[in-house]
């Protein structure tokens, strides 16, 4: 049997599949985008649902909203993450227990996760409850669905720091300890030894983190239909509602530009990641 | 004026101690070995040099200036890792400017400093590989250099050479010991092999269970060992136990012991009525002598190239010999003799 074709019947069970089933619905969304299998009436080519969609105001805010939402919950995510990689990077007592818990929110469901927070953050909620009691605040404040989308971004991070923590403390673990000895020998202290050492050598960790919270953040929607902001649509937001007055060209042009930034914004990050975390070169 | 003065260092992990009470001094230009085997403390000292570790007691002084709880990167120390401990997403030359770098010298010091050392340690061609393009000599030397660029007070090396094969390992000692002498560096080296302490050492160290069993120079610790731990470790031995039966003149006694009574010739007097003496395989004078005369059972030989090592027995102590003929005849038992200065005396039996 030629080896080419041997290597292609062994990765058919696997790859084959995904490669067909993400094939398939992406086809469908772009042919669809374009005027093609449409529900209700005529299919064939147009540009009419992209060129209508690129006037809506509605549209041009909700891809900056949703760039805004994935590129911070990324970030925050990492931010959040890589100290307390670096921290649980040698074992220590009660090391294993502190792991677990920060782990925690990976078993919690994202809607779960929004109602409680919605719970905690409530007009009556123990948040409130207590700034008053400490005499902070005179009264209660409204906090859920805040305009600058803080608790979008506190449940993304939530949810997505203890996954950037997997990927990143699995990098960190494998830096030896000689390594950042002669750093700190060579007169690094803890933070040049973050930039200069442990940085750049957990640099592909950091950029699947970013990448894989930044895809995910990007299409939020449960989040936001709870915990969002009343005056901010994001675009999973804007799909679904296109969508259930069956409009499924917009919805599909809204899946497409989704799929879009998700490549193209996972490539932005992934390359500024290295850039940065390189000391300013992407080799 | 002392380098380093390590005083009444302790190290102690729990229950353990790891260096005991450890005291010893480093002169400007002076090359120190830490000997000993494996879990002796030699490594945890040093690593209490380098600031890495912090003493449970006393103190360290490098220049004259307390840096007992100074970290590593404020101190005037470079070390060369064991595992050579390359950054391996930089090159050779920013591996060996990582220090600079760090130290925020000017572009042209560094460029200088890289190139004086690079030419050094023959890397020039090297500069622009990634560590991972090296051979483990060519490594061993970035090692080194890194630590070279930093023109540290004190260089401190954690088993170094211990990754090389034999040959390398021969030719990468003499490097380090000549570029420390031009140098001029105080170095603190640890090693658990005893040819390689004995050949670049100005003094040696003989570490035990965390304390310093015996400090001199290699000539001293190999001719009067004063235990037979040290005996042992630094080269082969034949050690004995003896009694003390009678002083033949000023400096000879005449000592019992289970492979018969020798006469000892010693500077050094006997510190106790019994007590171990040695003597080494290679002193082993071959025929009858005067005095000191022994007939052997060879029991097992071992040939080693330049000579071949004989196992003997006699009265039932099995010792160790060295025949430096080329030929050795296919004999059973053999007639020696050891010369009474050839015999050390050692610690007493208690």
């Amino acid at each position: 049997m030629k080896r080419w074709l041997k290597i292609g019947l062994l990765l058919m069970p696997g790859l084959g599949l995904i490669l067909i089933f993400i094939g398939s619905v992406v086809y469908i969304a772009i042919a669809q985008s374009f005027g093609y299998f449409n529900l209700s009436g005529e299919s064939g080519f147009s540009l009419e649902y992209w060129a209508k969609m690129f006037d809506r105001l509605s549209y041009t805010r909700a891809i900056g909203y949703s760039l805004y939402i994935g590129v911070a919950s990324a970030f925050l995510a990492v931010i959040f993450a890589y100290p307390l990689a670096i921290w649980l990077r040698r074992p220590f007592a009660g090391s294993l227990f502190i792991s677990a818990v920060l782990k925690a929110p990976l078993l919690v469901h994202g809607l779960v996760a929004a109602f409680l927070y919605i719970n905690i953050i409530s007009y009556n909620g123990i948040v409130n409850q207590l700034l008053q009691a400490l005499g902070i605040w005179d009264g209660p404040h409204r906090l859920q669905n805040d305009s600058g989308a803080v608790g979008v971004l506190i449940l993304q991070t939530w949810k997505n720091m203890p996954f950037a923590l997997l990927l990143l403390s699995g990098a960190v673990q494998a830096i030896g300890d000689d390594l950042l000895d002669a750093a700190a020998d060579l007169g690094a202290g803890p933070f040049d030894r973050f930039r200069r050492v442990i940085a750049p050598l957990a640099v592909s960790a950091t950029q699947a983190a970013l990448v894989i919270v930044f895809v995910g953040a990007l299409a939020d929607f449960s989040f936001q239909v709870i915990a969002g902001p009343i005056n901010k649509q994001s675009l999973s937001q804007l799909m679904v509602f296109f969508k259930g007055y069956g409009r499924w060209h917009d919805a599909a042009v809204i899946a497409v530009t989704l799929m879009g930034l998700g490549i193209v914004g996972s490539g932005v990050l992934a390359l500024f990641s290295r850039f940065v975390l390189r000391g300013g070169r992407l080799s | 004026m002392n380098t380093v003065s390590v005083q009444n260092v302790s190290m102690r992990f729990g229950d353990f101690t790891a260096v005991d009470n450890v005291s010893f001094t480093v002169a400007e230009g002076e090359f120190v070995t830490l000997l000993g085997p494996s879990g002796c403390g030699k490594t945890t000292l040093l690593n209490v040099v380098s600031g890495f570790l912090q003493p449970s007691a006393g103190k360290i002084e490098i220049g004259g200036v307390d840096v007992t709880f100074v970290p590593p990167e404020k101190r005037d120390t470079a070390m060369c890792f064991q595992s050579y401990a390359l950054f391996p997403h930089l090159s050779v030359a920013e591996n060996l400017q990582f220090g600079l770098k760090q130290k925020r010298l000017p572009a042209a010091e560094r460029k200088q400093r890289l190139n004086d050392v690079a030419e050094k340690l023959d890397l020039v061609a090297q500069l622009e590989k990634l560590p991972n393009q090296l051979s483990g000599g060519q490594q061993q030397r970035v090692a080194l250099g890194r630590a070279l660029t930093m023109r540290p007070s004190v260089v401190l090396f954690d088993e170094p050479l211990s990754n090389l094969d034999a040959k390398l390992r021969e030719s990468v000692r003499l490097e380090i010991r000549k570029i420390q002498a031009d140098y001029n560096l105080a170095a603190i080296y640890v090693t658990h092999d005893q040819g390689e302490a004995l050949a670049m050492s100005d003094r040696i160290l003989i570490m035990r269970n965390g304390q310093i069993e015996q400090s001199g120079t290699p000539t001293e610790i190999y001719n009067f060992p004063q235990t037979s731990f040290v005996a042992d470790f630094i080269g082969d031995a034949n050690i004995l136990d003896a009694t003390i039966i009678g002083q033949e003149s000023e400096n000879s006694w005449r000592v019992s012991t289970k492979i018969g009574e020798l006469l000892v010739k010693s500077d050094a007097q006997p510190i106790a009525k019994r007590l171990k003496i040695c003597w080494r395989p290679e002193n082993a004078q071959f025929g009858a002598g005067e005095v000191n005369s022994i007939e052997a059972q060879i029991t097992h030989r071992a040939f080693q190239g330049n000579y071949t090592d004989l196992f003997i027995e006699m009265n039932g102590i099995a010792q160790r010999v060295q025949w430096r003929q080329s030929h050795l005849a296919d004999i059973a038992s053999l007639s020696m003799h050891i010369r009474p200065e050839d015999i050390i005396f050692l610690e007493a039996i208690t």
